[in-house]
């Protein structure tokens, strides 16, 4: 191999005519990595995704996967590369088998080789019984799991997986999370993109941060989570008064406060300097006619680090209309 | 290394051609319909209103022009995939694995000529056996059907091309097919239309495939020649402007 590292991006962008959805955006994937791209919706988590993989041509910048440049050499780097898409796209009305038969043809692998390799996914992921049914009719833990096979019929080195969880229930998810931990044990470079947090921190051996196009930080889960330096986190639980939105409003104005979101139903306030915050926040908070049913220092978390950030939590966003846009343009198929 | 790099094309797409056809014969219902419009249309305009007995000439008419109408329904019914491959996200599947453009392009033009003289051949079978019609020279017969299925093909791809989703398609499909069908001199000659209108048929694909096919079995091999050389010119341009869409969509 060329280079030691899987995939290498710089400088890349892409405009959708006047809309800028990704914007010069470099970081490297080192080999047998798992590597996370970490987002709101609307981010250009999957543009960037898309460009990595040849099936969108790059505004600017470059993709080097394997040491070959994507836009000189698409069919090596797609060769190298198994994608997993955010939504099944498989064909509906074939059958698990004939799908991964197509894919396995498209890939350049002769009869044998597909049979045994259709042979060892179908197990691997429990599709065996239910390989001659049409896809339609599975479920969806059914549907990623096969669109998983399918993304490893050809062996690829490079796994490149969309929001691999989202949609599914808890237990698929745990189920797909622990496939993708052991694909990445076996040696695959895994790329994945998420919205959520805490999947980024439990799988992810390093996390880049991405919002509105541009890569705003990088680094291991705890390195991230240690840049939130001097800046500790109080977790409150008011009990009766206002609705928790108006508190969030309410707290936001005190002294030394730096941001404050809601996690999980409690309220919680991030600081640089707690002891002069702790005070002023619960005056507020009784000033305001709140019961504190519980207060607790807490140790900074993922999210907070993405808060401090990006100064907005990553949750219960309502998607703009540009970020709508940026979607349909990013999944409508060819470009 | 040039001839290899061109086999690995072709087989890429037969193997999408292969798979697009699969689908479409998978769900039987589909073909079924699909051919009932182009068979009701045989059998209402079979009976010359007001004549009692069947009219052999106007069948010798009416046949060809409905299997040159077919292979049109069934070849632009075929490239309409490509938008629902698009809107349900397959057409990612393809786009994503090493597969070349021109390939793809390849692929799905041959599946919707296929499935055009699939369903021409249907007709051409009911019609020859129900109401005697006799085609004459079947190999004739065969090389216009599929020539008229390519040139139909080239269009719907420059249709799929163009529209955005599935519904924009089916419509601007129907906006090419109806006129096309009642213009192209199916059920009525070209001759017999009234003044701009033949300008239009001649323009239109169909024309030529329906001319042709009466042109073969009254034996006029100039005509069949002529017609055949516009439908090669047809097929190749609407194929280049077909893939010249696609592509920029595909590569921007």
């Amino acid at each position: 191999m060329r280079s030691e590292n899987a995939i290498e991006v710089s400088n890349l962008t892409k405009y959708y005519g006047k809309l800028l959805a990704v914007d010069q955006i470099s970081f490297e994937v080192k080999g047998r990595e798992l590597f996370g791209l970490l987002g709101p919706n609307g981010a250009g988590k999957t543009t960037t995704i898309r460009m990595i993989c040849g099936m969108l041509r790059p505004t600017g910048g470059t993709v080097v996967v394997a040491g070959f440049d994507v836009s000189q050499k698409p069919e090596e780097v797609k060769r190298r590369i198994g994608l997993v898409p955010d939504i099944s796209n498989l064909f509906g009305e074939l059958s698990a088998r004939v799908n991964l038969e197509f894919m396995g043809k498209l890939y350049g692998l002769d009869k044998k080789t597909r049979r045994e390799r259709i042979d060892h996914v179908l197990e691997l992921f429990h599709l065996k019984e239910r390989q001659n049914d049409l896809v339609k009719y599975y479920s969806k833990g059914m549907h990623r799991r096969l669109t998983i096979a399918a993304a490893l019929i050809h062996q690829p080195e490079i796994l490149v997986m969309d929001e691999p969880t989202s949609g599914l229930d808890a237990q698929t998810a745990r189920l797909v999370r622990e496939i993708i931990i052991d694909l990445n044990k076996e040696g695959r470079t895994v790329l994945l993109t998420t919205h959520q947090i805490d999947e980024a921190d439990r799988l992810c051996q390093r996390i880049g941060i991405i919002d509105r196009g541009r890569l705003i930080a990088l680094n291991t889960p705890e390195e991230l989570k240690n840049s939130t330096e001097g800046t500790r986190a109080l977790e409150i639980k008011v009990l009766n008064g206002v609705d928790q939105q108006r508190w969030l409003a309410i707290i936001h104005e005190a002294e030394g406060v730096d941001n404050v979101f809601l996690a999980e139903g409690k309220i919680r306030v991030l600081s640089k300097d707690l002891p002069e915050a702790i005070p002023t926040v619960v005056n507020l908070i009784n000033k305001h006619g709140g019961k504190i049913e519980n207060i607790s220092v807490t140790q900074p978390t993922l999210e907070d680090a993405f808060i401090n950030l990006t100064g907005k939590s990553i949750r219960e966003e309502p998607m703009s209309k540009e970020d709508y846009l940026k979607r349909r343009l990013s999944r409508s198929g060819m470009r | 290394m040039k001839t290899f790099k061109l086999f690995t094309m072709l087989t890429h797409s037969i193997y999408i051609a292969e798979n697009d056809l699969r689908q479409s014969f998978k769900s039987v219902r589909h073909v079924v319909w699909s051919l009932l419009f182009p068979l009701f249309m045989m059998f209402t305009f079979s009976f010359r209103y007001g004549v009692s007995e069947p009219d052999i000439s106007f069948l010798n008419f009416l046949i060809p022009g409905i299997v040159g109408m077919t292979a049109m329904f069934g070849s632009i019914n075929e490239t309409m995939s490509i938008v629902w491959d698009k809107s349900l996200g397959v057409f990612d599947r393809i786009l994503a694995a090493p597969v070349s453009s021109t390939s793809i392009i390849i692929g799905k033009t041959m599946a919707g000529a296929v499935m055009g003289v699939i369903s021409a051949l249907v007709l051409l079978i009911v019609g020859s056996s129900l109401f005697g019609v006799s085609f004459v020279n079947i190999s004739f017969v065969l090389l216009i059907v599929v020539l008229a299925s390519f040139s139909f093909t080239g269009i719907g791809t420059i249709i799929s091309g163009l529209a955005s989703e599935p519904r924009e398609a089916m419509m601007l499909s129907n906006l090419l097919r109806f006129p096309m069908m009642f213009l192209g001199g199916v059920f009525f000659p070209v001759e017999a239309m009234p003044m701009p209108l033949p300008y239009i048929a001649r323009a239109l694909p169909l024309t030529y495939a329906t001319e042709a096919l009466r042109a073969v079995m009254s034996k006029n091999m100039a005509v069949v020649l002529f017609d055949a050389t516009v439908l090669v010119a047809y097929t190749v341009s609407t194929i280049i402007i077909g893939s010249k869409t696609l592509m920029r969509l595909m590569t921007r």
